[in-house]
């Protein structure tokens, strides 16, 4: 990779350094404990029982089966629940315990503990339900307005305190959030040359490795202390504290280790289920899903369907875009209104485009809830736009690297929601750097190389190589005017003769690196080496949540200044103790910018700890207006390019990614291991969106939630990658950085399908890609 | 029954139906093996048995008096990390780590099974003489890691790979 | 799980008796299948019977070439041996093709042959299946069937069998040793597992309590000459979309001799005899390779979702034996 690091300090491990993760050692050998290795003597086992029907009406429960059986402790349905009977993260429509109806399959109905695991499931089996079967809604399109199209929800959710200003409720109909973008004069502009296209996403899941899970153990005051795998500590809180019936200072929540989570621990799952069991029993009671009810368990990606309209200039350079997209929210609203503004906002992708006309709808239905997912909204209209990219391509004469630059956004571009781009925008860069890239050689016989892999399946008879390009446009952090922010308490002290930084927050390692990274910035900052950051809970203020590529942004920001506060109390010890003077800390002395070294950081703290608490905020963003789209919604935007290399076997369907080439800006590289793991790990799901994953639903029902038939890629799958990475800093974000997590999910999809429609000549318009749309083509020819 | 865990002999009453991992786990509190799918499709509850790295989910319990069991608390030996536990680390070898111990124990388990010979489906011709990207690639693809972190488990399993060989791979 | 009964056979004589005495008695192998069958509810055994301890454990080569092969042997130890590694390719291979290292470690020969289908309805007991719970009705010929069979499956039944080992075995002629309560016999493989017909529930022609004790593999001139490809949907650790076990025998350009069978296309592994008829003594080209994969396959019946295997499964012939011919299409 290419990393320019400025030499910003001396003290060893700070920010551009790649120093060893903190929890590494505790990972390779087993011990970090994970939310569902947690043990407490005496404690009990939570079970679900989860409805069985898309849509139904509960005609009555009956739990005494249950109750009778040896073992059992409690057996709870939504008459139990104490507080508030719905939840969610923008607004609260979702039962905890399905009452009247169950809108999806898998929906919660009853919860059971007992003496062990077994047990609890096989009561939750005893539970008599009888249920009025009702026929679901399952086509978005029809939700929205077809002749026969029948609500799913007869009322309105409630709006939380997390709703976006202009997510819209919709009292009796099926729409969760219409947005519309209208820039220039879209409606009466014609062009030269026109491209259209109907695309479809599938429904993609976050498949973490370790399922949803959680000890809640009853506390003395009445309260509850949880112990969880989550992406957000203070709004799971916010969210029981309302189902709960329980002040927040009487909840208290800390992160327990966290096996991935990639958008799909944003929502509640067992979290207020365990609690009600172990405040009824007083007992801690312990919850873990199975591979098969996390499937059920957790929020999806939105499948989406979209037409796209292209309009150019006989040059390639772009006239219009007119676009409908389509997201199926499924039965609960979770973060469609902002899986809508995130894909009508960016919709069109990294270009300049001069009149936009865009809806874009999240609806309802009783197919399974669909939310967070990393990328949200940005990767499924990065399929379509990017699709309708390379269309135009062919019928301007151009190559697919010429077309991208020849439109691409820069600094000071103006987006389809009037915001001006104020920081660098180097998406012509990207595709250069990509297109200047070594290409791969060809296959040499080695058929590990050669699609199927390992399958045996050809000697290099029957493939053809293609190769595809494709970039993405992010916004990082919560954009349309939300407050979103996190909090830090730096604490600095002696521990033994030491100078001992302690970074306490709330924000949620995922793996991601996060906790190295705090560390890195208290090094930095503070220039001591010995750093140590708490375990993530509630008794600090909100991080905010892992998700849209913020906590290096927001929590780092956070951490940034609560050591600047620090540091300006310890500077005030300095100058008295060493007189007025401007102050710097490197690496365990205080010195003076005339001076020099003027003595220890130690010294300073013979006085007592520094202990500072800050709350940091981004810079504020707008909401969008309904009708035309307008506002500054976004704080920061991120872009990464992939070039996908892939042979297809044609007469097989089979496709082997031969390489995949990246090239991200991500303004400054902070942990630079971190930000490869970032582009690695995304462009695998982004492969795996491409040719293999999704969840596959019929009438509402999943067909395939196990790892056998859910599949995802191998290490066989994933190729070797060539990565360039760019430090373009963004003046507007701490030092510079920007968001990396979501950007390469986005484009490696795209790109892939590029390159295999390259190979095949076969126009897809869908992923995930399988055998037959190849195979089936095939035939054709 | 009896069962031999990290060198230590354990006396167990165990329902029949209890895996090997849930042994672990929830007998023997060795909660470093991890049940990712608890149906053979993820490789998170790989341990070594007698040397052989097989899914623990699968395996019961009861069958398996007698034999020697090898989990991921079992692989440093007083403090010191196995070699490629180390390796893990040094190539920041997985993300959220929770496929971590199982891939490592399969690790284990692979690089002996390439010691005694054993073909993998991408094997061509006789044995090749030093384990390569793809063969590792193969043989560890029975281990998933959703984060994506393969692109640095290859180079840490050929790191060790090569130091048993007394070769660098630079 | 249902609880159940556990025993340690010490010799296969009491094995056979304790499961034959047992009606829901199961045997016992490497347990990647039936354990995890057990776990969805779809096998529910009073007993299990561990056969992992007896002495089925060897490969052996007799005098005249045979390969004979204990039930207990693991998939991956048969797909090191020197005499399949080297003398049968195709049974290497389809071992190695096969799940992951750590299932291959568990698997064994018998359990290996044994193994359910994958069919989503049959590994759920909240859904109808006719093989599962004879009568209760088949949901895929309407619903899912895109990985199921397009030959030889009934109007009850479309379930596919799930084993690369035992395509390969089909297409070398192999034996099954088998011990029951009357004492040991041998049967074909092409006649252990029966099409499903109106009794999907009987797939095998085993009765209760028999055991599977070996196989033996008999000698095969060309068998060096031999391959197994598998298409599936990622590049490992997969179970076939379709497969082809395949031994070729040419001589100046005409084909002598062949061994074809398919995977994951039937209910059994398929042993595609008209294909092979139609090839002997035919030019060892594409085009006659492709017409006998589509004399084979004029039996087809495909469905919706899974017609695109009949292209599929012709491809995989036609690139194999091109391959084994020495020549590219």
């Amino acid at each position: 990779m290419t990393v320019s690091t400025e030499v910003r300090n001396r003290t060893a491990g700070g920010i551009g350094e790649s120093p060893v993760r903190p929890d590494g050692t505790f990972k390779v050998t087993g011990q970090f404990a994970y939310s569902s290795d947690l043990w407490m003597d005496g404690m009990l086992w939570g079970a679900t029982l989860r409805s069985p029907h898309p849509r139904a009406r509960i005609t009555s429960i009956d739990v005494g089966p249950a109750l009778k059986l040896a073992g059992v402790s409690a057996v709870l349905t939504h008459d139990d629940v104490p507080g508030e009977k719905v939840y969610g993260l923008e607004i609260a429509d979702q039962p905890v315990l399905a009452f009247d109806e169950v809108r999806y399959q898998g929906e919660p109905v009853v919860i059971v503990a007992a003496d062990h695991p077994e047990t609890a499931r096989r009561a939750a089996a005893l539970v008599v339900v009888d249920y009025e079967v009702v026929e679901p809604v399952t086509d978005p399109r029809e939700a929205v307005g077809h002749p026969d199209w029948k609500p799913v929800h007869d009322e309105p959710g409630e709006r939380t305190a997390m709703s976006r200003d202009r997510a819209p409720v919709h009292p009796h109909g099926n729409i969760v959030r219409h947005q519309r973008i209208r820039f220039g004069d879209p409606d009466a502009v014609t062009a030269d040359v026109v491209v259209q296209g109907d695309y479809e996403v599938g429904m993609q899941d976050q498949a973490f490795l370790g399922p949803e899970s959680g000890l809640a153990v009853p506390a003395d005051d009445g309260g509850v202390d949880l112990y969880v795998a989550t992406q957000w500590l203070h709004v799971d809180r916010r969210q029981m504290s309302g189902a709960l019936a329980l002040p927040e200072e009487k909840i208290r929540l800390t992160l327990a280790g966290v096996g991935g989570a990639f958008g799909a621990r944003e929502d509640l799952s067992m979290q207020v289920h365990a609690c009600m069991l172990a405040l009824r029993t007083g007992r801690p009671v312990k919850m873990v899903y199975s591979r098969e009810e996390s499937f059920f368990g957790h929020v999806h990606r939105h499948p989406a369907l979209m037409r796209y309209e292209h309009g150019a200039d006989r040059d390639g350079r772009l006239v219009y875009v007119r676009a409908h997209i389509l997201l199926d929210g499924g039965a609960y609203t979770s973060s469609t209104p902002a899986v809508v503004g995130n894909a009508s906002t960016l919709g069109v992708g990294p270009y300049d485009v001069p009149n936009v006309g865009m809806d874009c709808w999240g609806v309802y239905t009783n197919n399974p809830p669909c939310g967070a997912m990393r990328g949200f909204g940005a990767v499924q209209a990065a399929f379509g736009y990017e699709s309708q990219m390379d269309k135009l391509a062919a019928a301007v004469g151009l190559s697919p690297v010429e077309i991208r630059t020849l439109n691409a956004v820069s600094e000071g571009s103006i987006l389809p929601t009037g915001q001006r781009i104020d920081s660098p925008a180097p998406v012509a860069e990207l595709m250069h750097r990509l297109d200047a890239m070594p290409l791969p050689g060809s296959v040499d016989q080695d058929i590990r190389l050669l699609p199927g892999g390992v399958s045996n399946t050809t000697h290099g008879e029957g493939v053809r190589r293609g190769v595809g390009y494709a970039v993405g446009i992010k916004n990082v952090g919560f954009s349309e005017g939300f407050d979103d922010y996190s909090t830090a308490r730096v604490r600095i002290e002696l521990v033994g003769d030491e100078p001992s930084v302690l970074v306490h927050t709330a924000a949620v390692e995922v793996g991601q690196g996060l906790v190295t990274v705090q560390a890195q910035i208290a090094r930095s900052e503070l220039g001591v080496e010995r750093v140590t950051v708490a375990a993530a809970d509630t008794q600090v203020g909100s991080g905010g949540s892992t998700s849209a590529s913020r906590q290096t942004y927001v929590t780092g920001g956070a951490v940034r200044a609560g050591c600047a506060a620090v540091r300006s109390s310890l500077f005030e010890r300095a100058a008295a103790r060493y007189g007025p003077g401007e102050f710097r800390l490197v690496a365990g002395k205080v010195e003076s910018l005339v001076d020099g070294v003027v003595g220890d950081i130690a010294s300073l703290l013979l006085d007592g700890p520094v202990e500072h608490t800050v709350q940091w905020r981004h810079r504020p963003t707008q909401p969008l207006d309904e009708a035309t789209g307008r506002g500054n919604a976004h704080v920061q935007w991120a872009f990464c390019a992939h070039r996908a290399v892939v042979d297809v076997d044609v007469e097989l369907g089979l496709i082997r990614v031969v390489e995949l080439a990246c090239v991200q800006d991500v303004g400054k590289a902070m942990n630079p291991d971190a930000v490869l793991g970032q582009i690695h790990g995304g462009s695998a799901q982004g492969l795996g969106l491409a040719v293999m994953e999704e969840v596959q639903v019929v009438d509402g029902k999943l067909r395939n939630p196990s790892f056998t038939d859910y599949l995802m890629p191998t290490i066989m799958d994933m190729p070797p990658m060539r990565v360039e990475v760019l430090e373009l800093a963004d003046p507007h974000s701490p030092y510079g950085l920007r968001g990396v997590g979501e950007p390469p999910t986005i484009s490696s999809t795209p790109a892939i399908v590029a390159a295999v429609r390259a190979a095949s000549g076969v126009d897809l318009k869908r992923v995930p890609i399988r055998p037959e749309h190849l195979v089936a083509a095939a035939l054709c020819h | 029954m009896q069962l031999h865990v990290n060198g230590r002999l354990h006396e167990l009453a165990l329902d029949n139906r209890t895996t090997l991992l849930d042994a672990l786990r929830e007998h023997l509190g060795l909660t470093g093996s991890k049940k990712g799918c608890d149906h053979g499709q993820c490789g998170a509850c790989t341990v070594l048995v007698d040397g052989r790295r097989i899914n623990s989910c699968l395996a019961l319990a009861v069958t398996l008096d007698g034999v020697e069991i090898r989990t991921i608390e079992g692989l440093s030996d007083d403090g010191a990390l196995h070699p490629v536990q180390q390796a893990f680390l040094d190539r920041d070898g997985f993300q959220c780590g929770y496929c971590t111990p199982g891939q490592i124990c399969s690790a284990v388990g692979m690089l002996d099974e390439f010691d005694q010979g054993w073909p993998s489906a991408v094997t061509t011709g006789g044995q090749p003489a030093a384990l390569d990207a793809g063969e590792v690639r193969e043989r560890m693809s029975g281990n998933l890691c959703r984060c994506g972190a393969y692109m640095n488990i290859v180079p840490a399993i050929l790191d060790v790979a090569d130091a048993a060989a007394g070769r660098s791979s630079a | 799980m249902r609880p159940f009964q556990f025993v340690r056979a010490d010799d296969a004589a009491t094995a056979v008796q304790t499961v034959t005495a047992n009606p829901k008695a199961k045997f016992l192998a490497g347990g990647t299948n039936l354990v995890d069958l057990m776990k969805l509810g779809v096998e529910r055994p009073d007993l299990l019977v561990d056969l992992t301890r007896l002495p089925f454990d060897s490969v052996d080569v007799e005098a005249d070439g045979t390969v004979r092969i204990g039930t207990n042997v693991r998939n991956s130890d048969l797909a090191a041996h020197p005499a399949v590694r080297n003398g049968l390719p195709l049974l290497s291979q389809a071992l190695l093709a096969g799940a992951s290292g750590q299932l291959r470690n568990m698997a064994t020969v018998g359990g290996n042959l044994l193994q359910r289908t994958r069919c989503v309805y049959f590994q759920d007991v909240t859904k109808p299946c006719n093989k599962r719970q004879p009568g209760s009705g088949c949901p895929a010929r309407q619903g899912d069937h895109r990985n199921l069979a397009i030959l030889g499956a009934s109007e009850a039944c479309i379930a596919t069998h799930p084993s690369d080992m035992a395509v390969a075995l089909a297409a070398l002629d192999a034996r099954v040793a088998v011990s029951g309560p009357d004492g040991d016999r041998e049967t074909p493989l092409a006649e252990l597992h029966a099409l499903p017909g109106e009794h999907p529930e009987q797939e095998t022609t085993l009765r209760h309590g028999e055991l599977i004790t070996g196989i033996a593999v008999p000698p095969l001139a060309y068998a060096e000459r031999s391959a197994y490809r598998k298409v599936r949907d990622r590049a490992s650790y997969a179970f076939a979309v379709a497969s082809v076990a395949a031994a070729l025998d040419v001589e100046d350009g005409v084909v002598r001799d062949v061994r074809l069978a398919f995977g994951a296309v039937a209910p059994k592994p398929w042993r595609a005899h008209a294909a092979e008829d139609a090839l002997r003594g035919r030019p060892a080209t594409a085009a006659s390779f492709r017409a006998a994969a589509e004399a084979e396959l004029a039996a087809a019946e495909p469905l919706r979702d899974n017609a695109f295997k009949v292209p599929l499964i012709t491809n995989v012939v036609v690139r194999t034996l091109s391959d084994l011919a020495g020549e590219t299409s």
